[in-house]
């Protein structure tokens, strides 16, 4: 799972904090942000890969995996 | 036609023109962005045409796909007939 378009930051946790804590929290900065105007001729799935992968530009596909579950899906 | 399962001819079918309209409304919303990209109209236009026939062919097979007038229909009044698009 390409997970470069993840980052993390570590929260403060006070003694206070009634939950759990959550040492590590993530965010996803998906291509878009990256891509500013998008070029013409950019390269194109196929339309039968289009369907499945959910946008016709390789460059802007980026799946979601949970990073909280260990298992990422 | 009412409770029969459908042939697997009717899903292929419909797959190819999913697959063709997917592409079609990726590339209608780029070119909304990127009215300038001449090789992406010709694309465009390519596929719309490969969609229209497609389209033709299913319904020419398993009745109107969309009503309101953008399928002709058979006698008596076929989009009543089930499945609904969304039984299928």
């Amino acid at each position: 799972m390409d997970t470069s378009f993840r980052k993390s930051f570590e929260p403060f946790i006070s003694r206070f904090d009634p939950c759990k804590p959550i040492p590590v929290k993530y965010y996803e900065t998906p291509p878009q942000l990256y891509l500013g105007f998008q070029p013409e001729g950019l390269e194109q799935f196929s339309p039968a890969e289009a369907l499945k992968h959910g946008t016709l530009w390789p460059a802007l596909y980026a799946p979601y995996s949970n990073p909280y579950r260990h298992d990422g899906k | 036609m009412a409770n029969k399962p459908l042939p697997d001819d009717y899903y292929q079918r419909l797959e190819e023109i999913q697959k063709i309209d997917f592409t079609l409304v990726e590339l209608n919303l780029y070119l909304d962005t990127h009215p300038q990209d001449l090789e992406a109209i010709k694309q465009y236009n390519t596929f719309t045409k490969k969609a229209k026939e497609l389209r033709q062919m299913f319904e020419e097979r398993y009745g109107p796909m969309i009503h309101f007038g953008h399928s002709y229909s058979t006698h008596p009044w076929a989009w009543i007939e089930s499945p609904w698009p969304w039984q299928v």
